[in-house]
């Protein structure tokens, strides 16, 4: 009988406690802490790998709001502008009363995997970053913005063929050849006239020769090395061959590439002997086993005349002190483009609250998100009333490209998803020696290309 | 004991009664995606209902058996809600066209048919065999050195013991990007070679070896260690009496007398090498290029696990990827089987 008064007792107990608990939190839960609390569990669940620093301000930032209800949810997928972000909601929410409130994916982390993990789990944003080949994986579930009033204030949102306008451009990315002006000056080489292989490989030759004269260590700052930069070359150095040369609207070899995987052979040879000239003229430690940031900091300190990246690996006036542009990958006579245009994009959930979004989208375009968007986070305004000037060192080149219309657009992210960690593999052998010659790499691009369509 | 009384009946009762009818309201409000805040609470004393409605449930027969589920119920459900349903959902998954987001066509056996077409798939079974062989041999030799050195007589015992253990406790993605920076940079200069070994397929695969080996061989160790200090004095002495050398003692004596141990660790290297994952993530993430078939594989690195992880996550691919993990999970489960009745005899014959 003892016994039993104790289990009974104990169970009591058990029960009790666990009643307590749940009643605290139900009469405590107001749908404000109920919300940050979720917010505070996401961000530190989502950020774990994105930069301790933005983790820090993730959680005091999500500790201290209050989500009002009504809020609105935008899912970033840049790490390094999170704070920016942070204070453009702080701007929305003293300006119009609307809150938003800004989860940050990023650095190794797919926000693509993360956001299929927030929808199995209901728990999707209000708005979300999405690159263009995903379109179709949310189909049905993007809200159409067409009709909005800054869709006439740019050339550069996202248009799906089912779901019609659904991007909201936030920024505009180029990536081409950076180039430091300095150098290229003191060498007497003049990068507009870099448009046709012959002059790329004169201008490689007088560069290499007064290497140590001006202090430099090589011509080029290309790094092919696959495991952690892969996406440099699968994607944007790969994506030269898919547009180089072309008007943005033109989509002949990613439509061709589409089709079952297929390359033009001619078209691949001469981008290949291009690479072959980058490999030559590469810095060895950096070209084979380099990491991004030898590769960025190689050239901010003058120690590469070109770097294989695009405007987002210098973003400040400071980091430089030399000028900064872009000069095409002229793999055939007459390509002077460089790829510019937006990346990735914000989207609004179809079945979230698509008109916060939607007022979110139009006071974004405006005046004082801009200033932010451009003054603070660095990046390039998509939009044709912006009266600021970016800070980017390559904005002016950039400009100047867009300007003329020499531009090609990013359909390299139209590519079927994944194919870049193949291909890279690829400019890898090539950097390494293992693949001889522009003939061969055709040949086993082409092979990896097919099989990875044929999947 | 005395029969059930009255009120005790009607308590549980009402108990159940109105357990049931709370559990019931809270999960029509989910399902309804209601914004009820009061929903959880609701869940909860549901729940609490329907265990005290059954712990005062009017039975002398099944009292016993009730309270053991009641007991076993937390845990049970903890497991089948992170265990049972997800393997099910993911079997499920595995017939259907499933993109992570939803699911719009069933395909029948399409993914288990398509994956053996994947060159890239079958080369990572063959280089995860590979692996295993090498490791299961490999890790048990160092180890079982190790330990052979770590219970011997020199000096700082505890040191080298915890010095080779150490590795373990780190974890495999720091692991990973710690010795990429070894070989990319150490090793270069110490070898004067042009490139990092993680640039060459070959070099890359004996890399990711040896870091598994440098992670796990410690954690072997101990148990050989455990092992090795289980054998009787008296029969090493006799030995020794009767003039036995160290090497007669080591094969005649120790490695006889350790053999269960040894069946252990080689199924627990076995088993963990086919899962091998973090350190092949961060060190190669499964690059290095190989020339088969007259095919260019760019997988040449990638082993099973981080196949399926690629497969489902990068390439998109959800439902291939559930397919390839009920396959890895089939072959995980035979080699535990026979794992487990290998070490039963074993245990039965000494």
């Amino acid at each position: 009988m003892k016994k039993k008064v104790l289990s009974v007792l104990l169970a009591g107990t058990m029960a009790l406690s666990m009643v307590a608990c749940g009643g605290s939190t139900s009469t405590t839960e107001t749908p404000a802490a109920d919300a940050s609390e979720e917010t505070a569990a996401e961000t530190t669940e989502e950020t774990t790998e994105a930069a301790e620093a933005t983790e820090e301000a993730d959680a005091t930032e999500a500790a201290d709001t209050a989500v009002a209800e009504g809020a609105i949810r935008l899912l970033n997928g840049k790490p390094e502008i999170n704070d920016q972000l942070k204070e453009l909601a702080e701007l929305y929410k003293s300006e119009t009363g609307n809150e938003v409130v800004i989860e940050t994916i990023g650095g190794d982390t797919s926000a693509g995997d993360e956001l299929k993990k927030m929808k199995q789990a209901d728990n999707m944003p209000d708005i979300f970053v999405i690159e263009a080949n995903q379109a179709d994986t949310w189909d049905g579930l993007l809200a159409d913005l067409s009709g909005e009033e800054w869709t006439d204030k740019t050339g550069f949102e996202l248009v799906n063929d089912t779901m019609g306008t659904i991007g909201f451009p936030y920024t505009v990315e180029a990536t081409a050849l950076g180039y430091n002006a300095d150098i290229l000056k003191a060498a007497g080489v003049d990068p507009s006239t870099l448009t046709s292989p012959a002059a790329w490989q004169e201008a490689c030759e007088t560069l290499d020769a007064k290497k140590d004269e001006l202090g430099f260590t090589a011509v080029f700052g290309w790094c092919a090395e696959p495991t952690n930069l892969g996406w440099s070359s699968g994607t944007h150095v790969f994506g030269q061959y898919l547009d180089a040369g072309l008007k943005a609207d033109d989509t002949t070899y990613i439509d061709l590439l589409n089709d079952g995987g297929q390359i033009d052979e001619a078209r691949m040879k001469s981008f290949a002997e291009f690479i072959g000239m980058m490999n030559k003229y590469s810095d060895p430690a950096l070209l084979v086993d380099g990491t991004y940031d030898n590769q960025v900091a190689g050239f901010k300190e003058g120690k590469y005349v070109f770097i294989t990246q695009g405007n987002w690996c210098v973003t400040s006036p400071d980091d430089v002190n030399f000028e900064c542009g872009f000069a095409p990958y002229a793999f055939e006579d007459g390509i002077n483009t460089i790829i510019a245009g937006p990346p990735s994009y914000w989207v609004a959930y179809s079945e979230g609250n698509v008109d916060a979004a939607k007022a979110f989208f139009n006071w974004c375009a405006g005046d004082s998100a801009q200033d932010i968007l451009v003054n603070k986070a660095g990046l390039v305004s998509p939009f044709d009333d912006c009266q600021y000037e970016a800070v980017n060192p390559f904005y002016k080149s950039m400009k100047s490209y867009i300007d003329a219309g020499n531009y090609s657009g990013w359909h390299t992210m139209l590519k079927k998803d994944g194919l870049q960690n193949e291909t890279c593999q690829v400019f890898a052998d090539y950097a390494k020696g293992s693949i001889a010659d522009a003939d061969e790499f055709v040949s086993k691009i082409s092979k990896v290309i097919k099989g990875y369509y044929a999947e | 004991m005395k029969t059930p009384s009255a009120t005790k009946k009607a308590m549980s009762l009402i108990c159940l009664i109105a357990g049931l009818g709370l559990l019931t309201w809270s999960l029509y409000l989910d399902f309804t995606k209601s914004e009820a805040t009061y929903r959880g609470a609701t869940l909860i004393v549901g729940v609490i209902g329907i265990v005290l409605g059954l712990y005062f449930f009017p039975t002398l027969k099944h009292h016993r058996t009730i309270i053991n589920i009641l007991f076993l119920f937390p845990l049970l459900f903890a497991f089948a809600v992170t265990v049972i349903i997800p393997l099910f959902l993911g079997i499920g998954y595995s017939f259907t066209d499933w993109d992570g987001i939803r699911v719009r066509n069933a395909v029948g056996f399409d993914n288990y048919t398509s994956m053996f077409t994947q060159p890239s798939f079958l080369w990572s079974i063959f280089l995860t065999f590979l692996f295993v062989v090498c490791n299961m041999i490999m890790v048990n030799l160092v180890a079982f050195l190790l330990a052979l050195l770590c219970t011997s007589k020199i000096k700082g015992l505890g040191f080298f013991r915890a010095a080779y253990f150490l590795p373990n406790l780190i974890g495999g993605i720091v692991l990973g990007y710690i010795w990429q920076f070894i070989f990319s940079n150490v090793v270069t200069e110490l070898f004067k070679t042009d490139y990092s070994m993680l640039a060459d397929t070959n070099t890359a695969f004996l890399a990711v070896i040896i870091v598994y080996i440098w992670q796990y061989a410690g954690y072997i160790m101990l148990i050989y260690i455990t092992g090795l200090n289980t054998i009787p004095g008296d029969v090493l002495e006799a030995s020794a009496i009767d003039g036995a050398t160290p090497m007669q003692t080591l094969f005649s004596i120790k490695i006889p007398m350790i053999a269960p141990t040894i069946t252990i660790c080689t199924f627990l290297t076995l088993t963990s090498a086919f899962k091998q994952f973090d350190v092949n993530l961060a060190l190669t993430n499964g690059k290095g290029s190989v020339e088969i078939l007259d095919q260019y594989l760019t997988n040449g690195t990638e082993m099973l696990a981080l196949n399926i992880y690629n497969t489902a996550v990068i390439k998109d691919n959800y439902a291939l990827g559930e397919a390839k993990a009920v396959l890895f999970f089939i072959i995980l489960a035979c080699v535990s089987i026979l794992q487990v009745r290998i070490s039963n005899k074993r245990e039965v014959e000494l």
